[in-house]
Order: C-alpha cells, then sequence, then structure tokens
C-alpha cells in the first residue's frame, strides 16, 4: 500500500502575461524516485518551489501530506528543496550549512553529511561565492541526502559535478534510499545522467506536462526506424511518429508505442533496422518537434 | 506494501513554535561576523581614529577640555548605526530565501528575526552606554578624547544611553529588513511605488506644514520631547515597520 505524498490538479502559475506552469494535474507517490524532466524554463523549478510553498499558485489546487504547503510549518518541516539558484546567507560557507541543517531536518545524519563532504573534496571552509558550479551543486546534494527528507528535491543535481561526483551521487543516493526509502524528485535537463535512477517519468514543456509515465513503460515505448525511405514509409504508415529525418533515398523514423512479434517480422522482411530509443532521445523528439511545430505556426503567422 | 523505514518519518506535532522561532534566532548568528563581527569592527575603527586624532590634537599644544569639547560634535559613535540597515536588508535578501529553503515558514522566519533584531539592539546598546560611562569615568581614554561621550550620549545617565541607542539600532534594522520584504513580494515595481509614495509624502507634509505657517509649532512639540520622549517616538517607529514587514513577508517569494 503506497500513500499518496503530493496530489495537484489544475496547478497554475502565471508572471504577467506569462504562465510558467499552466494547469498541470499530478501525483507523487510515497518511497518513489521520480524524475521531473525538461529543457531549460519549461516550468520545473516553479513546480517545486510552489510544491515547498515558495511561491503560491495563480489557480488549481494543491495538496502536500494532507494540506496547502505553504506557512504550514508540519508539512515544509518533512521536505527539503535547495534549488539549483539558492541564495545563502551574506559570506556564508558549507561549514555554516550544514552546522544549521540539524536545526531544521530532525532527520539529519552528521556522519553521513562528513562523508559526503570528503567524498565530494568539498573545501567545507570557502565562502560560497567562490565556489565553482560543481561545488555548489556538491552542497546542495550533501543537504538532500543527508537531510533523508520524507520528500527530497534535487534541482539539477548534476550540474557541474564531474565523473567521480556523479558516480559518487548515484551510488549513494541508491544506498541510502534502499536504507531510508522517500519520495525523491530529481529535477534536471541532463536525463541520460538520471535516467538509469528514475522510476517515473514526469517530462514537462512550455509549462505543460506533456508525459507522466513509469520509467521502465517509457524506455521501452519508442522505437527507431531506419531503412530505404519507401520501406520505412510503408511500415510507419498507420503509427503515431514522433520525429523523422531523411538523407537521400534512406530514412529514418521514430515511432511512439510497441513494437509486437509480427511488427518484428514484418520490419526485418522489409530490411529495416530496429532501435531502441533512450530516454534523452525520446525527449529530445518529445519537445524538439514541438518548439519546431511552433516555431513553423509563428513564421507562417508572420 | 513498502519496506519499512529505520525510524517512523510519520510525525506528529511534538516541537514547540518557540523551537522554530528560535533556530532563526541560530541561523543568524551562525556566521556572528554579520551582526557582531562588522559593526564592532567599524566602531573599533572609530575608536582608534578618534584616540590617534585627540593624541595628535593635543601633542599639537592645545587644551585637552577643548578638544574633548570639539569632539562632542563627533558623529563616530553612531558609524555602526549605518552598516545595521545592510545587515536588515541582507537578513531578507538572503537569509530569507535560504531560511525558506530549509523548511522554515515566513511567520516564523520574521518572528525569530525580529528576535533576533531585538537581542542585538539590546546587547548593543548595553555595551556602548557602557563604554560611554567608561570614557567619562577615564576622562577620555587618558588621553582626552571624546567618541562616546559625543552628541547626545553621556547629557543624562547610563539608563538614558542605553535606550536611545536600543530604540535606534531597532529602528535601522527593521527599516532595512521591512523595506527589502517589499523587494520581496512586489520586486522593482513595489520598490518604485515605495519610493515615490513615501518622496510624495513627504513632500505632501512638508507642504501643508509650510503653508499653514506651522514650521515653529511643529519645533515646538518636538522640543516639548525632550530626549526620552524622542527616543520613544524612534521605538514606536521601530514598531510599526516590524509589523509592516510582518505583514509584507506572509506573501513574499525567494529570489
Amino acid at each position: 500500500m503506497t500513500r499518496t505524498v503530493v496530489r495537484a490538479s489544475g496547478l497554475t502559475k502565471r508572471y504577467g502575461t506569462f504562465t510558467a506552469v499552466d494547469a498541470v494535474d499530478f501525483t507523487l507517490e510515497e518511497h518513489r524516485i521520480y524524475g521531473l524532466l525538461g529543457r531549460n524554463g519549461a516550468g520545473k523549478t516553479t513546480i517545486m518551489q510552489m510544491l515547498t510553498g515558495q511561491l503560491f499558485p495563480n489557480d488549481g489546487e494543491l495538496e502536500v501530506f494532507g494540506r496547502t504547503p505553504a506557512e504550514h510549518a508540519d508539512v515544509l518541516r518533512r521536505m527539503c528543496f535547495i534549488a539549483e539558484s539558492q541564495r545563502y546567507p551574506e559570506d556564508f560557507t558549507p561549514a555554516h550549512v550544514f552546522t544549521s541543517a540539524p536545526w531544521f531536518f530532525e532527520n539529519w545524519d552528521a556522519a553521513f553529511a562528513e562523508q559526503l563532504m570528503s567524498d565530494f573534496r568539498l573545501p567545507v571552509k570557502r565562502r560560497i561565492k567562490k565556489l565553482s558550479r560543481g561545488q555548489l551543486s556538491a552542497v546542495g546534494v550533501i543537504v538532500g541526502l543527508a537531510s533523508r527528507a520524507e520528500l527530497t528535491f534535487f534541482d539539477e543535481p548534476y550540474l557541474g559535478l564531474d565523473a567521480v561526483a556523479r558516480h559518487v551521487f548515484y551510488d549513494r543516493l541508491l544506498a541510502d534510499y534502499a536504507e531510508h526509502p522517500r519520495t525523491i524528485v530529481l529535477s534536471t535537463h541532463l536525463i541520460d545522467e538520471v535516467s538509469r535512477l528514475l522510476e517515473h517519468v514526469i517530462l514537462i514543456d512550455q509549462g505543460r506536462i506533456i508525459l507522466n509515465r513509469d520509467a521502465d513503460e517509457v524506455r521501452g515505448s519508442a522505437t527507431t526506424v531506419a531503412g530505404a525511405r519507401a520501406a520505412v514509409e510503408s511500415f510507419v504508415a498507420d503509427r503515431a511518429v514522433i520525429g523523422q529525418e531523411a538523407l537521400g533515398g534512406l530514412a529514418s523514423v521514430t515511432i511512439d508505442g510497441r513494437l509486437d512479434q509480427r511488427d518484428r517480422i514484418l520490419a526485418a522482411e522489409l530490411g529495416l533496422e530496429l532501435a531502441p530509443v533512450s530516454l534523452q532521445q525520446l525527449i529530445v523528439h518529445l519537445t524538439g518537434t514541438e518548439l519546431d511545430a511552433d516555431s513553423t505556426e509563428q513564421e507562417v503567422a508572420a | 506494501m513498502t519496506a519499512t523505514a529505520a525510524q517512523p518519518l510519520a510525525r506528529t506535532e511534538t516541537r514547540s513554535r518557540a523551537h522554530e522561532i528560535w533556530r532563526i534566532v541560530r541561523l543568524h548568528t551562525v556566521n556572528p561576523s554579520i551582526f557582531f563581527g562588522v559593526p564592532w569592527l567599524i566602531l573599533g575603527g572609530a575608536w582608534a581614529v578618534s584616540m590617534v586624532l585627540a593624541v595628535i590634537i593635543t601633542g599639537s599644544g592645545a587644551q585637552p577640555d577643548d578638544v574633548g569639547d570639539g569632539m562632542r560634535y563627533s558623529w563616530a559613535v553612531l558609524s555602526p548605526q549605518w552598516y545595521l540597515v545592510v545587515v536588515g536588508v541582507q537578513a531578507v535578501g538572503l537569509t530569507f530565501s535560504f531560511a525558506l529553503g530549509f523548511g522554515a515558514t515566513r511567520r516564523d522566519f520574521w518572528l525569530g528575526t525580529s528576535l533576533m533584531f531585538a537581542l542585538v539592539s539590546l546587547l548593543n546598546a548595553a555595551a556602548i552606554a557602557t563604554l560611554v560611562q567608561l570614557e567619562i569615568a577615564t576622562d577620555g581614554w587618558w588621553v582626552g578624547t571624546r567618541m562616546f561621550d559625543a552628541l547626545w550620549y553621556g547629557q543624562t545617565s547610563w539608563f538614558g544611553d542605553f535606550y536611545a541607542t536600543f530604540a535606534m539600532q531597532l529602528l535601522v534594522l527593521f527599516v532595512g529588513a521591512s523595506v527589502t520584504t517589499v523587494f520581496m513580494r512586489w520586486r522593482m515595481r513595489g520598490m518604485m511605488i515605495l519610493s515615490f509614495g513615501a518622496i510624495a509624502l513627504a513632500l505632501a507634509a512638508v507642504a501643508l506644514v509650510t503653508l499653514n505657517q506651522a514650521w515653529p509649532a511643529v519645533f515646538e512639540w518636538f522640543g516639548s520631547l525632550g530626549l526620552g520622549g524622542a527616543f520613544t517616538l524612534v521605538l514606536a517607529m521601530a514598531a510599526v515597520f516590524a509589523v509592516a514587514g510582518y505583514l509584507v513577508i506572509r506573501r513574499a517569494t525567494p529570489r
């Protein structure tokens, strides 16, 4: 039995005439790892800021742990969200952050935090203003992991992290998650880096949710078909095409939906190559084509 | 069915409000240079300059008493005052965003910050009032300088100086913090409206008094307040800014 931790319906945030988040509906279940994916400016951070009571929605309903998050201490204390662009008090160092963290997070594990500081080789006495992008990301990652909050957000955790640090994050997150299950939301545009971690994917583009599915389902849900143009075209004729490329007599088309045994035999007979689409490729197709369509419309309008 | 966590995560209300407010005070003091270090460094620097000046002037043959009288008009004792405006601004501009990230509510943040302001003003006021008495007792730190025993300081009692310092420090901290809440809630547009509104209000007041030829009456009223009355007025203004800041920050959003 799982509990629903977050329930949003029609959630909307507007800035003047710009709609950052446009009537989105979703739920987050307890003890799962969610990927909140999308391009820069898609509305990922705005959604997380509303979930953590930092921003007030303009419209819609939002329940976190059963009630509106903003200004409710009993809800807020169960969450941890260090934004990618988090501001810190004047002249703060990572040491100051980790000293004050246990006052705010009741499940804080100081020994774990200590371990992570050395894993990430974080200079804890250096001013936060002087940290590199990767070191700044490490501060947020350490707070997120060691706080063990029931609902933890990681905002662009991979930004600027080197290969070793990315590996440390991946390992520590999975190990600690197994020991202390909680709901985790990873927000990022670096999709390949996190795709293996995710159990559920929520893809947003221009303030709307365009995909909200189990990660395993998403991984097998699209296929690229490549081969002679005529053969490809006949194969994909009555299928949902989400992307296509052509070069001379060759074509490569990405289709949505699973292929069954008969489809695979047919493709082999036509001499077509079938390739699985990675999460990243799928998302580029889903969010990139939309962009193309928009720009064509604008050209037509002009 | 999911695995059971090592400790039950669903906790009921066990911690009191006082804890949530006190942790904001601790957050403000985790880096003590902001509220204590820099203001006292400024005051210490001003004190050192006053000492050197007094030694130079006395060394050039001036009468120590005349030096002391001249330095009565020095504003050095108020030097940390202006920096505290910046401290107030940063408390909301930077620490507020951080505290929200750590799951504090706006309400608790403002109450905790107000408590911090009160504690800082209390400590600074006690220290400065004591330094005034020390300066008088040592006859200007044995070189005839006058830094703390200046302006309206040293005229009444230890408590008089304490009260004046407490009220003024509280006012500048709350002015800095509450004006910044306007920015955090309405951004640049709010700041423009606030500053133009304040200027318009000030001009209207000047016009009203001038057209009614009421300046003598206004000065008379100020004079009748006396030192104690004037600083009670300052304290009341600080309270107004504190309440206004509380109302504005309840819907403010971090950057």
